[in-house]
């Protein structure tokens, strides 16, 4: 295109809507903009930000993800991860050979060992191994697929859930939902891109794991709130009913393409079209909250309660299938209170019950409703816990188990991940990882494997170097794919 | 598209004096290279492939076997080129699976151009020093302003129609945006518009002038910095719990305001502790470099974090002195900039020998009130000891007398430990420094010979209090546990390699921090490192341990002693001395307060009697109440460079990691430049003053970019915080060494800097776009018209309450909280809620308001706001429906938009024709301007309209306006609707 021969409309149009969608995580993505992004550019020197590798750069077996996300990470030794050995071993220190080097959190590493809480046993005609603490989960077991090896390179907790939210064990990079919706945007345009659901207690990681990062703002996670508005300051101001919001958007429509005519500003037609979909917003997200078309057999499934707060894990988990059905791209559901340093079966019993349920039941409505085979599903906290128990009396702590970066279990389900297998294996204790290492890197290229995005092309410049998801590392998980 | 545009403007139209055929390696050949060929062919030698680089000359046309990449003067000799152009998917570079774009045919032509034309190397412009540029000749604008000179130059040949001034209402409200964060008042705006129409280039000077001298243009640049200071008033992180830094924030906010010329500013922030005799204000101004987080999530590795928090020192000293992005050579060396891996050590070997205390910070005033206070407390006391009971006093000294033993303090011969520096102080103490661990181990020789021929049955260990600790220790703890607490977990004790077993220990005072566990004294001897004793809650106090010995010891000279500290957070001593005692039978420590009745003096034994007995419970109420008033002072984060007996080594970590120190690295500035000079310490003084001396070819530059950046919109180099070879070329970059070099012969003066950018024609030109410069300047780099952008956050909320006639005056001191939902701090970690200010804090500027990083203040953060996590030398300036959201719906607008009205409709009662005068006021508040006739008519049916349904009830006023605040009328309501329409104008967030 010869720039001379752009007219006015023409140039405007066009970097209106680039504009629009490059700084809008939210809108805009029905329009399949993203191959125009996808090159173009890069024969030339790239400024900061440049945009680069956006785009799908293959097919995608999963549009969407929903990612619950068990912060305070769960026992893998009460859950998923049986070792009869610890079993033996209660009460005896680990053989020194397998601890050397090791930095633990709380406890030293000479602790003696903590059994499993729980007995195991084999479900499904895959016969993967479960806890008792997880009866729903094995009803669904040969949909998922469960991964024994994950490792991390974090032992506290804000580190290691930074690390498995943005890449990165310290705040400041972007989320994954950020990478998502900035490499391929979003699906909706009266919703969020990439939405924050929680339940459960604080979290450690903070705001920084749905930060955008050096990614442009808008495409930050949007979290829900508990009380209140869903999405800050989606209600109109007290006094103002949908007709005065809409006058007043009237008015405030006229005055700024008078603006634009006057001034020529580009910006302010993205700035038209930002206060339009907030309209849009204002009248989507009531509608997405209210659960009254949803059947008491589908409340049911999930344990599901409109308002109850004791079922505040179940009702996150149907909003966040709501949210997929309206075209957000990634849901980051967190459930704080897995962080069982003392008294380590009770917790996790308790935890159980809050979370088995409506994790499986997750699985099943998204089947029934055909969403299953594009919507990837993702369960795990940010490390596994010590085969040795944690005991302190200054503390006041007893028959605990202190934080595990070493191998922790995590599962899949949806979005082409094979289904029924369990992959990876850690030693007799525990301890390490011994069978198909899965690293958190690895984890992050499988996802967005899935999603259609080669994890090494979607980069960003930022401070003079292309930054990615996957830093310099990170394998697809190939065995790990349907 | 936009792009092509600039680059292509940048390129063929900025650098003045250069023909379009001739090819710049500047310009057309290292921005290739670097792109697409230095990540395997550059700087680093480890990672180079095939053995080759072509980042340098030599590199490049090394003999690779009979033939050379780079044959100059032949390009048809030279493999590069047959490289780029191969079809062999095995010999093609760059190779497929780099993921980096092929060069298309014009890339290649020009690297055979450059190759025929001798493949001349050039330095990298930024590592040049800048020499001040001729004046062009004054140009199209016909403006002789220096910064026009070069803009008309740039911009010759262009065919870019430019922009003429801008009218005087949209100039008023540019400059008090751009100067002072704020829009200009009514009156100011109607003086400057009868000056202007008198002398429009007088009448631009003196508001120019006046700006500058008000105490709110400090406010406004402050802002600025403080985002690349990373300022917070939280420690981020999990717990992300309150810090005290205020001051420094008030320090930069002064700085501004008083001009502090730029290299002294450099120098106290980075050094300000260096300098001889330091001020307060110079310590405090160390906090820039305080700012990084804390983490105090219990069980981490605190060094660990230190390692981080000095990584970010490195990388915001690269960013904001020196326009280099030195985080590529924390784990190897740069692969695209000159700086290798040492380098990066030997850099962070300059920054890491400081100690990190807490200081207070005395104000005259509340120095005097404590002053105050304390002499009449000891006054008080001097009354109620003239007036103690004599009897009463003896037999309560008789008591103390038989509880206690004399002590014979133990002058220690040796104190090590495994990382903290252990130093005998004159009164035989010990005290402890630098950096402690979660398990700490203190060994100390103690001299049994004061005591020869006697037999030890006890020791005693006193936990002194020291100001140079935490809280006034006596522990070091600094984050998860409380301030200055320790914990003692075991005390072992030897003579001559033989253990001594304890049989029994009593304590002043025993209390422990975090979990449930008891503070008994046995504790420390039971062989179990999880329990112990210590004095939390009780910081500042003096307290004592005693542990008998189960057989008494004779005959030994020295008795060596270990202590272990060991928590899930570090909490070794600070200070502390030790004792023995002879005598035999029950020994024990004595209670909280009491003085030894062996070692004090008359005159103490008495204050303490005072104090303590139940005979003088009035007294010691009466000084409790005293107490109670004496006033807190400030405290702030400071640096203290470390004596030169206790330098902290900094190694070399193989890929970054903490975890793999490898060698030693000396204290330098990275080796492409000239060093620190000789006779200057290679220390933090000598980094501060090297950044700001002719040395350092970037400081000037980086800073005068930055202030083109916020007045201008966009830098003269677009990418603010690196200036590397990844960097984008200067705009114009004969103006940019021309300013810096300006900038640094003026004195180093910002204010002078400002002023003369502000009064270029460029800056007040009209913003409107035409279609031409749109279609082939869309981002403006050629300055053809003004420039337009969007308000930050913070000027937007200090617009509407400054508009609305709320925005307090008061400045200075701890952060505040303006109100905002309870839900934003829900989502972060702990309970700390937000509890919104009332009354004047809630209207406090912006820059004033509580900075908590894990959640930061809503309302800036939708509008691309800081964390605090980084340093940001460039905010983003996104466009977005929950911008929208905020603006219409957040309360805090809302309130504004009340207030606006209420003091529109004031002014105008009683006015022939109300509606119009109304409207006209908000207009001129919020706009700086009155509507025109169809806004004007808009804007009456809007209100008529919305006046109508309240009127009807339709819509009640009493929801829409508050009574607190005055008459509520449905007239009124309807005009905080149309004050609320106002303040989402796009003009009204636009500085046009």
């Amino acid at each position: 295109m010869n720039p001379a021969e752009t007219s006015m409309n023409e140039s405007l149009h066009l970097l209106t809507r680039r504009h629009f969608f490059q700084d809008c995580g939210i809108g805009l993505g029905k329009i399949g903009l993203s191959a125009a992004f996808a090159g173009g550019f890069s024969h030339l020197a790239k400024a900061d930000g440049a945009p680069s590798g956006r785009g799908r750069h293959h097919g995608a077996r999963a549009k969407r993800v929903i990612y619950l996300f068990m912060a305070g990470a769960p026992s893998q030794l009460e859950l998923f991860d049986d070792k009869p050995k610890l079993r033996e071993l209660d009460g005896k220190p680990i053989p020194p050979s397998v601890i050397a080097g090791q930095r633990y959190a709380f406890i030293q590493p000479d602790a003696a060992v903590l059994a499993p809480c729980f007995p195991f046993a084999r479900y499904g005609q895959s016969g993967a191994e479960l806890s008792d603490r997880l009866p729903y989960l094995a009803r669904i077991v040969d949909e998922i697929a469960i991964v024994k090896s994950v490792k991390t390179d974090q032992f506290n907790h804000a580190p290691a859930q930074l690390f498995l939210n943005t890449g990165h064990g310290l705040p400041g990079r972007p989320a994954m939902g950020s990478w998502l919706s900035y490499g391929i945007g979003s699906e909706a345009d009266d919703l969020p891109a990439f939405v924050v659901l929680k339940s459960g207690g604080s979290l450690s990681g903070g705001a920084a794991m749905w930060s955008a990062g050096f990614l442009p703002g808008s495409h930050a996670g949007v979290p829900f709130r508990d009380a209140g508005d869903p999405i800050l300051h989606v209600s109109n101001p007290k006094g103002y009913d949908a007709k005065a919001q809409r006058d007043s958007l009237d008015l405030l429509r006229r005055m700024n393409e008078g603006a634009l005519a006057h001034l020529g500003d580009p910006e302010i037609q993205t700035r038209i079209d930002a206060y339009e979909m907030a309209w849009r917003m204002q009248s989507a997200a009531p509608e997405l909250m209210d659960f009254a078309d949803e059947s008491p057999a589908t409340l049911a499934l999930y344990g599901a309660k409109p308002g109850d707060p004791k079922a505040a894990f179940a009702n996150q988990c149907l909003l966040a299938r709501r949210l997929v059905e309206r075209g957000t791209r990634c849901v980051q559901v967190y459930h704080a209170g897995w962080d069982h340093h003392s008294q380590v079966e009770n917790g996790v019993k308790s935890q159980a019950l809050q979370v088995d349920q409506a994790s499986a039941a997750l699985v099943m409505d998204l089947k029934q409703r055909g969403l299953l085979d594009d919507t990837l599903v993702i369960w795990g906290g940010e490390f596994g816990r010590t085969p040795m128990v944690e005991a302190s009396a200054a503390l006041g702590r007893s028959l605990g188990r202190d934080h595990h970066p070493q191998a922790f279990t995590m599962w899949m389900a949806g979005g082409g991940i094979r289904p029924g297998i369990t992959l990876g294996a850690t030693d007799e204790l525990g301890f390490h990882v011994v069978e198909d290492p899965v690293h958190v890197h690895d984890l992050h290229a499988t996802i967005l494997h899935l999603l259609g995005i080669d994890h090494t092309k979607l980069t960003f410049r930022y401070q003079g170097r292309d930054f990615r998801l996957t830093d310099v590392h990170g394998h697809v998980v190939g065995k790990l794919l349907a | 598209m936009r792009v092509c545009f600039h680059r292509f403007f940048a390129a063929i139209l900025a650098v003045p004096g250069l023909h379009a055929q001739e090819v710049s390696f500047q310009r057309d050949i290292r921005p290739l290279l670097s792109d697409r060929c230095f990540k395997c062919h550059g700087f680093d030698e480890e990672t180079q492939e095939a053995d080759l680089g072509l980042h340098t000359f030599a590199a490049a046309t090394r003999d690779l076997g009979g033939y050379r990449a780079v044959a100059p003067g032949d390009s048809a000799a030279s493999e590069l080129i047959a490289r780029l152009v191969s079809d062999d998917p095995g010999e093609v570079m760059p190779p497929p699976k780099s993921n980096k774009p092929r060069f298309s045919p014009e890339e290649v032509a020009l690297m055979k151009r450059w190759i025929d034309g001798g493949a001349k190397y050039e330095e990298h412009w930024a590592f040049v020093k800048p020499v001040r540029p001729p004046l062009p000749e004054a140009g199209e604008s016909g403006s002789d302003h220096p910064v026009d000179r070069f803009l008309d130059a740039g911009r010759a040949g262009s065919g870019l129609p430019i922009n003429g001034p801008a009218d005087p209402r949209t100039l008023v409200r540019r400059l008090s945006y751009d100067l002072r964060g704020l829009p200009p008042t009514i009156e100011e705006t109607d003086a400057f518009l009868a000056a202007h129409a008198q002398d429009p280039e007088a009448a631009w000077g003196a508001l120019v002038d006046a700006f500058l001298a008000s105490p709110a243009y400090g406010e406004h640049w402050a802002r600025d910095w403080l985002d690349l200071a990373r300022y917070a008033d939280t420690n981020g992180y999990e717990k992300d719990r309150p810090r005290s830094i205020w001051p420094y924030r008030d320090w930069v906010v002064r700085a501004f305001n008083d001009d502090l010329p730029y290299d002294r500013f450099t120098i106290e922030q980075l050094a300000g502790d260096m300098l001889p005799d330091p001020t307060l204000d110079q310590i405090v101004a160390t906090g820039f470099h305080r700012n990084t987080m804390l983490n105090e999530e219990g069980g981490i590795d605190p060094l660990e974090f230190r390692y981080h928090a000095m990584v970010d020192r490195v990388a915001t000293t690269g960013s904001v002195w020196m326009g280099l992005t030195t985080g590529c050579a924390q784990c190897h060396t740069h692969k695209f900039d000159p700086i290798t891996h040492t380098d990066y050590f030997a850099l962070f070997a300059l920054l890491n020998n400081a100690d990190e205390p807490e200081i207070e910070v005395p104000d005259p005033i509340l120095t005097r009130q404590r002053a105050e206070i304390a002499a009449q407390i000891e006054d008080s006391e001097g009354k109620e000891v003239a007036r103690l009971d004599e009897a009463r006093f003896q037999a309560w000294l008789a008591g103390l007398r038989g509880q206690s033993v004399p002590w014979t303090v133990l002058p220690p011969l040796k104190a090590v430990s495994n990382l903290p520096l252990l130093e005998i102080e004159p009164d035989l103490s010990l005290y402890a420094s630098g950096d402690f661990t979660k398990r700490d181990v203190y060994e100390l020789s103690l001299d049994l010979s004061p005591l020869r021929g006697k037999a030890v049955t006890a020791l005693r260990l006193e936990v002194l209090p020291d100001p140079r600790l935490p809280a006034n220790g006596p522990g070091a703890a600094y984050y998860e546990g409380r301030k200055g607490e320790f914990f003692l977990s075991e005390v072992t004790a030897q003579v001559g390699g033989r253990p001594l077993a304890f049989s029994g220990a009593s304590a002043s005072f025993g209390q422990i921090s975090i979990g449930s566990g008891e503070a008994k004294a046995e504790n420390v001897y039971d062989g179990d490192g999880s329990t112990g004793w210590s004095t939390s809650t009780r910081e500042g106090e003096a307290h004592h341990l005693v542990l008998k010995l189960a057989e008494p010891l004779a005959g030994a000279e020295t008795l060596e002693l270990s202590l272990l500290f060991e928590r899930h957070f570090a909490a070794g001593l600070g200070r502390f001395r030790l004792s023995a005692a002879t005598a035999a039978g029950g020994i024990a420590a004595l209670p909280p307060g009491a003085p030894d009745p062996f070692a004090a003096s008359e005159g103490e034994l008495r204050r303490a009697f005072v104090r303590l007995s139940p005979d003088h419970k009035a007294h010691q109420e009466a000084v409790a109440a005293l107490r109670g008033k004496m006033p807190e002072l400030p405290t702030t984060l400071v640096m203290k460079e470390r004596p030169p007996h206790h330098r902290r080594p900094t190694h070399r970590h193989h890929r970054g990691e903490y975890l793999s120190p490898k060698e030693i690295v000396a204290p330098a500035v990275p080796a492409i430049f000239e060093p620190i000079p000789e006779g200057t310490p290679a220390d933090r003084l000598g980094l501060a003053k090297w950044l700001v001396s002719e040395r350092n070819p970037l400081a000037a530059r980086v800073a005068v970019n930055r202030a083109w950046q916020s007045l201008f919109g966009r830098g003269i180099v677009h990418t603010s915080g690196d200036y590397g070879y990844q960097s984008e070329l200067p705009s114009h970059p004969e103006l940019l060494d021309w300013l810096a070099v300006e900038f640094v012969e003026q004195g180093w003066s910002l204010k002078r800097l400002h002023r003369l950018l502000v009064t270029s024609a460029a800056y007040r030109r009209d913003s409107r776009i035409d279609p031409v410069q749109l279609a082939r300047d869309p981002d403006n780099v050629l300055l053809s018209r003004g420039a337009r952008f969007r308000l930050t956050g913070e000027m937007l909320r200090d617009g509407a309450l400054h508009a609305a006639g709320l925005l307090s005056s008061k400045r200075g001191g701890p952060g505040v909280y303006p109100p905002q939902p309870e839900s934003v701090v829900d989502l972060a970690y702990g309970s700390e809620a937000w509890t919104s200010s009332v009354g004047e804090p809630r209207y406090r500027r912006s820059l004033y308001t509580f900075a908590k990083r894990t959640a930061p203040f809503a309302a800036y953060l939708v509008f691309d706001g800081p964390t605090g996590e980084n340093c940001l030398p460039r905010r983003e300036r996104s466009n977005t429906p929950l911008q929208a959201l905020t603006l219409l719906n957040d309360p805090m607008f809302h309130e504004a938009a009340e207030a606006l009205a209420r003091r529109a409709w004031s002014g105008a009662e009683g006015v022939p024709d109300e509606s119009r005068a109304v409207l006209d006021a908000l207009f001129r508040r919020v706009l700086s301007r009155p509507p025109d006739g169809r806004e004007q008519e808009d804007f009456l049916a809007f209100h008529e309209a919305q006046w109508a349904r309240l009127a009807t009830g339709e819509l009640k006023a009493a929801e829409i306006l508050s009574a607190e605040n005055g008459p509520v009328t449905p007239g009124l309501a309807a005009w905080a609707m149309v004050a609320r329409v106002l303040l989402n104008l796009n003009e009204a967030i636009t500085r046009g």
